[in-house]
């Protein structure tokens, strides 16, 4: 056992996926001591906030410590930032159907170009030739336009009965430290359609989809496990039974079989729990068939018989006799069900069949809702891409962990 | 750069989205289905002005001569010489027969008070915008008789079939008496409104209500009438029947040989594409002063509503009726040549509310302080901003009433006498108080609530794929954890959802979203009784209103009063006191503000189409419904 177990510890895979699912494992506990409060709390108004640092501007205004800071390309950055190439295109095309020549318009300069645009530009004017969708553009970037080139403080003031009062004034060189601002919340993966932390969510729902999987991966095995080895080691018509009704659900195609028992379970009803023991009642099947295959293998060998011999009860000769020998390759189904478990009720909640609940997040609903919201064509990669990639991470490092498993245990592909 | 990384990530992972999106598929579809048949808007008169640039483009007056006879179906259409329109048609069209109401041809018959008029038309256009009746196959005003119990029109003597026969009182008086007749949607709903509508001259049609004490049982249902009902061709309509062994069969027939009045004619319909040509001897060259523009208005069918979106983003659809997340991004950060009706949110006219309906039989839900605490708990900030991406006015805009935030019905109830009936929402310690104070507390210490005994546990449903509507259920749903009330999310299909909800009886769904209809001559009235009125309790495939089984006398008096008080005055306290009783006693709350049908546009083809501002007055309706069919005769080719 010792020397097993010493044997695993030296298989660089096994460790690997090991470590990573530790590495989850941990960050499930950990992560919310860090930044605590409820996952599903919905922080943001508006959908799909970018990843980044949020710094509250009420705090920044008003906060006592500024700094000025004389930044030689500040300005410049400030009017790239405000007046993109696009913009200023879609003030040459307003310019050219006003009438003027293309030799006068300059985009280059800035001064000019603003200087000329302020003589020019009369929002009432509308041309044949001009889209709405351009004209619009035209009139956004205008506006833009006022705040530009001008190095007046902006006036902070605060209301009271109607009379505004000065209370401070930014000027363009200010500066805060984020450090000293009492607001600054750090979304590392932005935010979801609910304007729910998808950081803060996802690892949440990592642990759901953990235990999703250890539950169903429990039963399945467990289930597989006992009628494979009853199948194998009585024989006769209990094992013509039990492979009888395993074919029969070989045949049917487990996922169709899972969406059919979800679909028909209200979805009132269709808790995390329940939907991992109908997911692990679901996949017991292959477990069976290969638990069958190895016991029947075992059923004749010598200590076997001896024990039946011996008056040994079924059960004792099961566990005592016939279990050590395929520990080993059950550890290994363990995990694969684990990992397809999750990936079962990723897919289940895709389809809108998963765990309905208001209060935990899974993985799955969160692919759900990124895909009704059509993340992925909006360009919110934030929303899915890193719940695809902590699924895809998740099976891996089970994969890893089988794979290493069976290197040790396997003897012909022990080296 | 990095947005090419990502969108090519996200072009592997929509594909892994395929699967499920394709099962999702049929219920965004239903949805739309359901928005695109809603009706909405209301009409009046028309000074139906040839809008100034409606020729039709000189480019498809020379690909016309070149075209084949209309006979002949061209296997591409010319890019420049069509129309595409998207999210009204799913899957192939069934039928064109105005009579049916199962065609599932979206762009040829749909009965809305803003009416649908590419292929049939109405007597008068409605224009949602101000409320208006614009004269199509009428002409000038409708007019009441003193008594407000006939209604009388004149028809508009250049209106022809397209068979070129003219189009007559007679057909208009032959139409109405085939609903009542064979019994059809339109029979069956107008039939206890209107008696009789006669032809007592080739060019006047008289619609008489039907009495009860000597007054129109509604009045309102005689406008709503002549901008809602296609006028149907008599002799199609004796041809039919002489085919037609059964009311059912009348019903039922596919009516490939209909014979129309609109400006277009079907030209071919697939599992993939509904096309309309236009017909061009239409009559209405002597009203609009041309053709519309497009001699092709096509449909393309798509499995789902993203493809659809993309499809939109592509250019491959210029009109398009889809709710989309976050629209301002496709013209703020895509750049792409797509607007909406305004530049700002809420981006459309926003007419319809959808409610989430209390079902009165679950325990519980009978008392008005649960009710209510639900109703002031929700954050209705988070529905305008997350679920709809800001695409709706605001309550603190447009205070919650029996009214769609229109100018003309919020100025039919009194504002200030029901201010202080109004909740901000999020407001969870209000809620929790209200509870309390009820006695309604968590006695057992599991953190729900309860009241006779019983944990106040409710599920709140929409259709699944509903996606701005699901997203606003999961908002009810956290805001009823956090008062001590356990409400959790369910979105079945539309096809249960909707067999569920109507019935009366049931007591399935706790919580439950419906919308409603939109605008029309009836509104606000109808409004009022969608909400209050009583008649609807216990009724199967009820699709009006009080789905929850509300009952309220005085409710009940009111709604029997609007339709026959005409002193502006009385008619305003009314009305208030309609508001009044549906904020105290919040039989159903409104959670946001919607427009009937979303108008967005690509102009990478045609321009010209209907804003905000433009002093046309066209109404945002896709170009096809009511007034809206006017921008048609406004659009070019973009140069």
């Amino acid at each position: 056992m010792k020397n097993t177990l010493r044997q695993i510890a030296h298989s660089p895979k096994f460790m690997i996926g090991f470590c990573m699912i530790l590495l989850m494992v941990l960050s499930v506990f950990i992560y919310p001591l860090i930044v605590p409060g409820n996952p599903l709390e919905m922080i943001g108004l508006g959908t799909f906030f970018r990843p980044g640092t949020y710094v509250s501007v009420y705090d920044s205004v008003s906060t006592d410590k500024r700094y000025v800071i004389k930044l030689s390309d500040a300005a410049e950055k400030r009017l790239a930032s405000k007046l993109a190439p696009e913009d200023r295109e879609v003030m040459k095309t307003w310019l050219l159907a006003f009438g003027l020549p293309e030799e006068s318009i300059d985009l280059e300069n800035t001064e000019e170009l603003l200087q000329l645009w302020r003589n020019t530009y009369d929002p009432e004017l509308r041309f044949d030739n001009m889209t709405t969708a351009v004209r619009k553009h035209v009139q956004r970037t205008d506006a833009k336009l006022d705040s530009l080139l001008t190095d007046t403080d902006i006036i902070i003031a605060s209301e009271t009965d109607g009379t505004l009062t000065q209370s401070g004034a930014v000027g363009a060189n200010d500066y805060v430290n984020v450090s000293e601002i009492a607001n600054v919340r750090v979304l590392p993966l932005g935010t979801d359609n609910f304007g729910r932390d998808v950081l803060k969510e996802m690892i949440s729902a990592l642990g759901t989809s953990l235990l999703i999987g250890l539950i169903a991966g429990t039963i399945a095995t467990v289930f597989g496990l006992a009628l494979g080895l009853l199948a194998g080691y009585v024989g006769g018509i209990v094992d013509d039974i039990i492979m009888f009704v395993t074919n029969l659900f070989t045949v049917i195609p487990s996922f169709v079989l899972l969406i059919l028992i979800s679909f028909s379970i209200s979805q009132t009803q269709r808790g995390t729990v329940t939907v991992a023991v109908v997911i692990g009642l679901t996949s017991w099947v292959w477990t069976t068939r290969s638990v069958r295959a190895q016991v029947v293998s075992l059923r004749n060998r010598d200590h076997v018989n001896l024990s039946k011999l011996s008056g040994h009860s079924l059960p004792r000769i099961l566990v005592a006799d016939i279990l050590p020998y395929i520990a080993s390759y059950v550890i290994m189904a363990f995990i694969l069900q684990i990992s397809s478990g999750i990936l079962a009720e990723a897919q289940l909640s895709m389809l809108g069949l998963g765990p309905r609940t208001t209060t935990t997040p899974t993985l799955g609903l969160m692919m759900y809702w990124a895909m009704l919201y059509t993340a992925h064509i909006n360009g919110a990669w934030w929303a899915y891409f890193p719940i695809v990639v902590l699924i895809a991470c998740v099976s891996f490092s089970l994969n890893l962990m089988n794979t290493g498993l069976d290197q040790v245990f396997n003897p012909q592909l022990r080296g | 750069m990095k947005r090419w990384i990502w969108r090519a990530a996200s072009a592997v992972v929509s594909g892994l989205m395929l699967f499920s999106a394709a099962a999702c598929g049929n219920n965004q579809q239903a949805a739309n289905k359901a928005a695109s048949s809603a009706p909405a808007v209301e009409s009046q008169e028309a000074t139906v002005e040839p809008t100034a640039s409606s020729e039709p483009a000189a480019t498809s007056e020379a690909a016309e001569s070149a075209a084949p006879e209309p006979t002949g179906v061209i296997a591409e259409l010319p890019r420049n010489e069509t129309l595409y329109f998207g999210g009204q048609q799913w899957d192939s069209v069934k039928g064109w027969n105005p009579y049916s109401s199962n065609n599932n041809n979206a762009l040829a018959v749909a009965g809305n008070a803003s009416a649908r008029l590419v292929m049939f038309e109405t007597l008068y256009m409605y224009n949602l915008l101000d409320g208006s009746l614009n004269p199509l196959l009428a002409s000038g005003q409708p007019e009441w008789n003193a008594e407000r119990t006939e209604l009388t029109v004149k028809m508009n003597p250049d209106a022809k079939w397209n068979d070129g026969t003219p189009v007559t009182a007679e057909d208009v008086a032959y139409t109405y008496a085939s609903h009542l007749k064979y019994e059809t949607a339109a029979g069956v709903s107008f039939g206890d409104f209107i008696d009789t509508i006669e032809a007592p001259d080739a060019s006047t049609v008289v619609l008489k209500a039907k009495l009860i004490d000597g007054n129109a049982v509604n009045s309102y249902q005689l406008e709503d009438y002549i901008c809602r009902q296609y006028v149907i061709q008599k002799a199609w309509t004796e041809t039919l029947e002489a085919r037609a062994s059964s009311p059912d069969a009348f019903k039922d027939d596919p009516a490939e040989d209909v014979v129309s009045c609109g400006p277009y004619k079907k030209y071919y319909a697939d599992d993939q594409k509904v096309v309309f040509i236009r017909d061009d001897n239409y009559w209405g060259v002597a009203l609009w002063g041309s053709l519309p523009a497009p001699k092709y208005l096509a449909h393309a069918m798509y499995v789902d509503n993203a493809a659809q979106k993309v499809a939109f983003t592509n250019g491959d659809i210029d009109v398009n009726q889809q709710f989309i997340s976050d629209i301002q991004n496709l013209w703020l950060q895509d750049g792409l040549p797509i607007s909406a009706y305004m530049d700002e949110p809420p981006y459309g006219i926003c007419v319809t509310m959808p409610s989430a309906w209390y079902n009165l039989k679950s325990p519980g839900l009978d008392q008005v302080v649960i009710r209510k605490a639900i109703a002031i708990a929700v954050d209705y900030d988070a529905i305008n901003q997350n679920a709809m991406t800001g695409q709706s006015p605001t309550f603190a805009q447009t205070p919650r009433s029996l009214m769609n935030p229109t100018e003309g019905e919020q100025s039919m109830y009194d504002h200030d006498a029901v201010a202080d009936l109004q909740w901000v929402g999020n407001d969870i310690d209000g809620a929790n108080k209200l509870l309390d104070d009820a006695g309604i507390v968590d006695t057992d210490g599991d953190g729900i609530r309860e009241f006779n005994g019983q944990n106040l546990e409710y599920n709140a449903c929409c259709p699944e794929g509903w996606s701005d509507w699901q997203a606003a259920m999961e908002i009810v749903a956290a805001a009823g954890q956090k008062i001590g009330i356990n409400i959790e999310t369910n979105f079945p299909t539309w096809e249960i959802y909707q067999t569920v909800f109507t019935d009366g009886d049931q007591t399935e769904y706790d919580i439950f979203m419906y919308a409603g209809d939109g605008t029309g001559p009836t509104y606000p009235w109808r409004r009022v009784r969608e909400r209050l009125s009583s008649e609807f309790i216990g009724q199967k495939n009820n699709w009006v209103g009080n789905f929850g089984g509300y009952s309220n006398a005085r409710a009940d008096e009111i709604i029997g009063a609007i339709p026959l008080e005409t002193d502006p005055d009385t008619l305003k306290a009314l009305y208030t006191e309609a508001v009044k009783i549906y904020l105290e006693e919040v039989p159903s709350f409104a959670l946001m503000y919607r427009p009937e049908l979303f108008h967005a546009v690509n102009e990478s083809v045609w321009t010209g189409f209907p804003e905000a501002g433009d002093g046309d007055n066209i109404p945002p309706t896709d170009c096809t419904d009511g007034y809206g069919i006017a921008a048609l005769y406004n659009l070019k080719l973009v140069s």
